[in-house]
């Protein structure tokens, strides 16, 4: 037995020499210590006996941390009170303190025991752990503890006894076991303030009591309370706490916004009043009245670019279309419904606009509209089966009185065209080149107006006298006498000037007009070029064309001229017309022998009553071509003009008279031209010029813009399957998307090679 | 052939590409389903060529059409970069890239138009904040506090504060009574979720931030309040209980305000604050703006205006001086809530704000609730870009230089400061918050976070931010039914309330260190900076 006192009189031992004292005490082989202490830390700790024999030592009044880092084989008995951080580090000791403990005790203690026969202080037991080389630590308390008990607790076993504790609300203190992640805290009586977050507190099992049983003999034998065993033994009012597991403790916060909403809110939400809403929630893609966009087929609702720049609006990807379906025969008499003349006009002599935009010439070059009517010239359609009884004269056999005549007799009414000239046709025949408009073609399309029913007076001549009597005899007329005057300039000098259309006129009559080596056309128009032509023809060797502005004539016309060996001038101002030509204003002069003048002709209105308006020597109808009751007109005498812009207007003003004659009404359909952006050629191979079909083999280039083609490209491309094809009993067809299964993705726009499918915003009201 | 000129837009003058790749799309439509924009559409595409397989050259040519997705080359049209196609993509097959050459900028001024757009500056100046560190942490001078365990008082006042010697008090028979009237002040969470209007938000992005506020209050008792922005209030949330939790603006436009005042009577409590708006840090000097494309038949009976593009005027019409709005502003406002609501301003940060707020303090009547004062990082739903990027003012030293003037007139904390723009910037407003309320804040409100949180994509590297075009792609910041749809009210309310909790917590993680269990305003000494410049302006400690 080693005694020793700390105290001598006022000297106080330190720290370093009690513990040196019992360590040199132990090096001699002592294994029982009594010692009184003063105060002195970390008394009984760490220590080993050389032969590994138990230490005992009971010590009085020590100061904090007694038992710290206490090692198996060392017993401790604290005799009354000690101070704070009982058997800190506990790493297998059993320590025993009869009295009350202060804060901190059995922190961090990871083996061995620690009995507390009284009251414990704040933060006992915190962060206790269990070493798995080691037994279970022990921590137990007889009375209870100050507040943030076990805290950070990780392993081992904690017991309050809550004896003598009924005056405190809590024998845990508060907020007890916070972040408590392992181990075991039994307790007797009340505690609050436990920390819910991390711990759930049970009711006894078996194996508990069985634990508490087994070991509570030895805790009250150690802190020598043995007469308290009943009180204590009564299962009922123990506890035992547990952490919760990893797994049951809440990752994330337990937010239910959703039951929050419908049971403690504003029912039916806070803008229920204005703005009704379900709060259902869709997706980024979703079908029907929640999708972005619809699909809209629009066939047809929009012109090609060849109809929209013919004037007389022909639907030329119409005609292609039928050729493709294989429709021949309909192909080719479609174009009869707008014009007589595809052969004459469409396929000889028009400039052919409405190429100029063709969607194809994306690709290589426009397709073959203008040859396409030559494979019109032959064909024939019915007359119309329902007379009306109507008579309609026409003044005037030329492209826009021909036109009127075949859509009237086609409506059924009775047409009688008187023509001055001993041909019909007009410029068709009398001026136009026959090099460009061959006379077979001509003459087979006048015989199929003809045929039609239409009567052809020719070489009749119409004055004053004869316009009323036309009129008297039919109900209704309609002028179309063209532009047979041609216009001359007051240059001095000008009566040496030969007019375009008397020259051209002869031309054609096989009059020979006798001209120069040297002839200038003034006047680069298209019928200029002709006058050109023409010179050429009757022995001309060097014709000069001039112009004041850059040539209106279509380029194909300068380029025959050119040809030819034709010069073009521009600009040239006429000053004045001589023997030897013409002086300009800036005096110079360009040799001629023969000079005509080709600068546009005006009509010869001296056959209408007084009255009729006029403007600047043309007629001025009002919109619907009339000039006075029951009189119209059309073509050039109205404003001067391709022989389409004749047809275009001749189709129109037919229309009117009809309306006149019958009430009935035809609505014209103004169309607008397709966005070229909503076509796709991307299709379409590339073509070697040489490769280019017949022009009635073109429906394998023509696009086919703004009107269906049938491909079928839109309904295998959904991704949905949302389009289906279906066909009407007249024989049509048409595609539709179902809203069920359509997501307004677009591809089937993006697909579409004639712009037919376009997403429009989705404008179907959102009721809720 | 098809012409391109120099001076066609393409998209490579666009602000992002649309990077696609065929091989991996499988053509199901989801992205130009998804793209509210229009900026990609299905198209057709040419695969010509012209191979050779033979032992010599023998062209063999071979043509196809493929449909393929591509972006438009069109300004109006120009892909934002949301990334709604990447997100609905099965396959990966295309996603916006940001594109470094964009001449968005300089062409975007189309018909005469400023650009005009949502979100906050893209011009990067760097933050202050991010070159503050909370750098004195108690250690062993004084005990450091544990974040998880301890309690704290997380609260800032709204409403004016009296100093102790102007609290009307005598002393009777030992008993000390109140002989006067104090001014009403709310202690509240010093997160303020910040005014975006009904109008600027969808119905629902709207509602579930009101919805977040209450469950943050009533699930976690954090007393979290919300401005209802310049738009008016939503009737039935003016007759709740809720309204407790709302602080109600009233900006240059009055916008909603008759409803307001016809419900007082039926209001069963009284409303957190009343603030009124002078003006916003996104664009200072400019009125509130709602394009005619949001303004929904529920805005325009709230707000009691036609379809229009709203325009606030950039200043209260009737109001002259500090002293007039003193007077006027604060005075009805009071009058009106009975005196029972405490009455708070809010201003664009300017090189005047020390100026307007010694006058406040100085205010004899001790009306003034509140200083709010918006920086320039701050977010807005509709503004003139130029606005957005040049004008403002940094939020920071101009928020210290309003504490230490009131700190040299013995006044701090008589007017609560409250600062914003820009806060969570980066994500973490715990951070800005704490480094902002020790240099003098009583508190920060959020705005563009909250919009962040329920799932805006925007940002400020110029990523969609096309709040003024009522195509929000996330239902956020539209009026269209078929976009709002896409919002699910409660996990937009759920992610603003997950934040909240876990920048309570944060906030502890900053608090704790420094000791303080109560919000710190003005411990400056609590923060340094590496940054000389910074540490001279805020007088703060140098660190290196």
């Amino acid at each position: 037995m080693f005694k020793i006192t700390s105290l001598d009189g006022n000297q106080r031992m330190s720290t370093q020499d009690l513990l040196e004292a019992i360590n040199e005490a132990i090096t001699t082989g002592e294994t029982e210590f009594e010692i009184e202490a003063s105060g002195q830390h970390d008394i009984g700790g760490p220590l080993w006996h050389p032969e590994g024999k138990t230490l005992k030592i009971s010590v009085k009044n020590p100061g904090q941390r007694v038992g710290s880092m206490c090692l198996e084989g060392t017993e401790i008995v604290v005799e009354g009170s000690a101070s704070a951080d009982v058997g800190w580090l506990n790493a297998g000791g059993k320590i025993v303190v009869r009295g009350d403990a202060g804060d901190t005790a059995a922190h961090c203690a990871a083996a061995g025991t620690i009995y507390i026969g009284g009251r414990a202080g704040t933060r006992s037991g915190s962060m206790m752990k269990h070493d798995p080389l080691d037994t279970a630590p022990e921590f137990w308390i007889l009375k209870n503890c100050g507040s943030f008990s076990f805290e950070f607790m990780s392993g081992g076993i904690a017991v309050v006894c809550g004896y003598d504790s009924e005056q405190f609300e809590s024998i845990l203190g508060d907020r007890s076991c916070v972040g408590m992640v392992g181990g075991t805290l039994y307790f007797r009586g009340n505690a609050s303030g436990i920390s819910q977050k991390d711990v759930k507190i049970l009711a006894l099992e078996a194996e508990d009591i069985a634990y508490l049983d087994g070991n509570m003999n030895d805790f009250l034998t150690s802190i020598a309370r043995p007469e308290i065993r009943a009180e204590l033994s009564n299962w009922t009012e123990w506890h035992k706490v547990v952490p919760l597991t990893y797994d049951e403790r809440p990752k994330m916060a337990n937010a239910t916004i959703q039951g929050f909403r419908t049971e403690k809110w504003i029912p039916g939400g806070i803008f229920s009043d204005v703005c009704k809403d379900n709060f259902g929630v869709i997706g980024l893609v979703t079908t029907d009245l929640y999708r972005q966009r619809v699909p809209v087929w629009e066939n047809g609702l929009y012109a090609a670019p060849c109809e929209f720049n013919c004037p007389a609006s022909i639907p030329s990807q119409l005609r292609f279309n039928l050729l493709r379906e294989g429709k021949i025969d309909e192909a080719y008499k479609m174009v009869l419904d707008y014009t007589p003349f595809p052969g004459s006009v469409c396929g000889a002599v028009c400039p052919n606009i409405c190429m100029d935009e063709c969607t194809r010439k994306k690709v290589d070059i426009s397709v073959q509209i203008g040859k396409l009517g030559t494979h019109s010239v032959e064909v024939t359609v019915p007359k119309a089966e329902n007379k009306t009884g109507k008579k309609v004269a026409i003044i005037g056999g030329g492209a826009a009185g021909l036109t009127a005549a075949w859509q009237l007799t086609r409506l059924g009414h009775e047409v009688t065209v008187f023509e001055a000239d001993e041909r019909m046709g007009g410029k068709m025949e009398q001026v136009i080149p026959r090099s460009r408009l061959p006379q077979k073609t001509l003459s087979t399309e006048l015989k199929r107006i003809e045929d039609m029913g239409v009567v052809f007076k020719t070489n009749t001549n119409v004055d004053k006298q004869k316009f009323v009597e036309i009129r008297d005899q039919h109900d209704a007329v309609l002028v179309a006498t063209g532009g047979h005057i041609g216009r001359v300039f007051p240059w001095p000098g000008n009566e040496r000037l030969i007019k375009g259309i008397d020259f051209l006129k002869a031309v054609n009559k096989g009059k020979n007009p006798s001209v120069g080596k040297r002839v200038i056309v003034i006047g680069c128009g298209n019928s200029g070029m002709d006058a050109a032509v023409g010179a050429y023809q009757m022995g001309a060797e060097e014709v000069t064309c001039i112009d004041v502005q850059r040539p209106a004539a279509d380029a194909i016309e300068i380029e025959h001229v050119e040809e030819l060996g034709g010069k073009i001038l521009w600009p040239v101002f006429t000053q004045e017309i001589t023997e030897q030509g013409i002086i300009t204003k800036t005096g110079e002069l360009i040799p001629a022998d023969t000079v005509i003048i080709n600068v546009g002709d005006m009509p010869d209105l001296d056959f209408l009553p007084e009255g009729i308006a006029l403007e600047r020597g043309h007629l001025k109808p009002s919109a619907n071509y009339q000039i006075a009751d029951g009189v119209y007109t059309a073509g050039d005498t109205v404003k001067p003009g391709r022989l389409v812009d004749a047809i275009g207007a001749a189709g129109e003003a037919a229309l009117a008279v009809d309306t006149y004659l019958t009430g009935n009404v035809h609505e014209s359909v103004v169309k607008t031209k397709i966005d070229p952006k909503r076509l796709s050629t991307a299709y379409f191979e590339k073509c070697h010029s040489c490769d280019v079909p017949q022009a009635n083999e073109d429906h394998l280039r023509c696009i086919s813009c703004g009107t269906c083609r049938d491909c079928h490209m839109c309904e295998k491309a959904c991704p949905e399957n949302a389009i289906t094809r279906t066909k009407n009993p007249d024989g049509t067809f048409e595609y539709s998307s179902d809203p069920k299964k359509c997501i307004g993705c677009g591809i089937c726009a993006g697909m579409c090679p004639c712009g037919i499918w376009l997403m429009h915003d989705n404008k179907e009201p959102i009721n809720i | 052939m098809e012409t391109v000129s120099t001076q066609d837009v393409t998209v490579n003058d666009l602000p992002w590409k649309i990077e696609y790749k065929p091989e991996r799309c499988t053509m199901c439509g989801n992205c130009v389903a998804a793209c509210t924009f229009r900026a990609i559409e299905p198209v057709v595409e040419r695969r010509s060529v012209t191979f050779s397989t033979g032992k010599q050259p023998d062209p063999v040519s071979k043509h196809s059409a493929v449909l393929v997705i591509k972006q438009k080359n069109s300004l109006a049209q120009a892909c934002t970069g949301c990334g709604m196609c990447e997100k609905t993509c099965p396959n990966q097959a295309i996603k916006p890239v940001r594109n470094q050459d964009s001449r968005f900028n300089v062409l975007a001024r189309k018909g005469g138009s400023p650009i005009k757009r949502g979100g906050r500056t893209n011009l990067d100046r760097g933050r202050t904040l991010d070159n503050i560190i909370v750098g004195r942490i108690s250690q062993m001078t004084d005990p450091a506090l544990d974040s998880e365990r301890h309690t704290f008082d997380i609260l800032a006042p709204f409403g004016r504060v009296l100093s102790p010697k102007d609290i009307p008090l005598s002393i009777n028979n030992n008993e000390m009574n109140l002989t006067g009237k104090l001014p009403p002040v709310n202690w509240i969470y010093p997160v303020i979720f910040s005014d975006m209007s009904i109008g600027a938000l969808s119905t629902r992005a709207w509602e579930a931030v009101s919805l977040a506020t209450a469950y943050l209050n009533e699930k976690y008792n954090m007393p979290v309040r919300m401005s209802s922005g310049e738009g008016g209030m939503p009737v039935k949330l003016l007759e709740s209980e809720q309204l407790k939790y709302m602080i109600l603006q009233i900006a240059s436009g009055h916008f909603g305000w008759n409803r307001i005042v016809k419900a007082i009577p039926k209001m069963k409590v009284d409303p957190a604050g009343i603030l009124i708006k002078i003006g916003q840090g996104a664009k200072p000097g400019d009125g509130g703006l709602l394009p005619a494309a949001k303004v929904a038949s529920h805005v325009q009976a709230i707000r009691g205006v036609p379809k229009a593009d709203l325009m606030s005027p950039p200043n209260h019409q009737g109001l002259y001086s500090i002293e007039e709005s003193v007077q006027k502003m604060f005075l009805s406002m009071n009058a009106a809530f009975k005196f029972r609501v405490p009455v708070a301003i809010k201003c664009a940060a300017s090189a005047t704000s020390v100026s307007v707020y010694n006058n406040l303090l100085r205010d004899p009547y001790r009306i003034c609730g509140g200083f709010f004062l918006d920086g320039i990082q701050g977010g807005t739903g509709a503004a003139n870009e130029i606005s957005l990027d040049h004008t403002g003012h940094p939020i920071v030293s101009k928020t210290r230089e309003c504490y230490l003037s009131a700190v040299k007139q013995g006044r701090q904390g008589q007017i609560p400061l409250w600062s914003g723009g820009g806060i969570g910037l980066t994500g973490n407003a715990a951070a800005d918050a704490f480094k902002m309320i020790c240099l003098g804040a009583n508190g920060v409100f959020i705005g563009k976070l909250l919009i962040q949180l329920m799932g805006c994509v925007g940002n400020e590297n110029d990523r969609c931010n096309r709040c003024s075009t009522g195509k929000c792609p996330a239902g956020i910041c539209t009026q269209d039914p078929r976009l709002v749809e896409r919002l699910d009210i409660d996990k937009a309310a759920q992610n603003i309330v997950e934040y909240m909790l876990a920048l309570d917590s944060e906030l502890k993680k900053l608090m704790a260190p420094i000791g303080n269990s109560s919000v710190p305003v003005g411990r400056s000494d609590a923060l340094v900076t590496t940054d000389r410049a910074i540490a001279e302006k805020l007088a703060i400690q140098y660190v290196c």
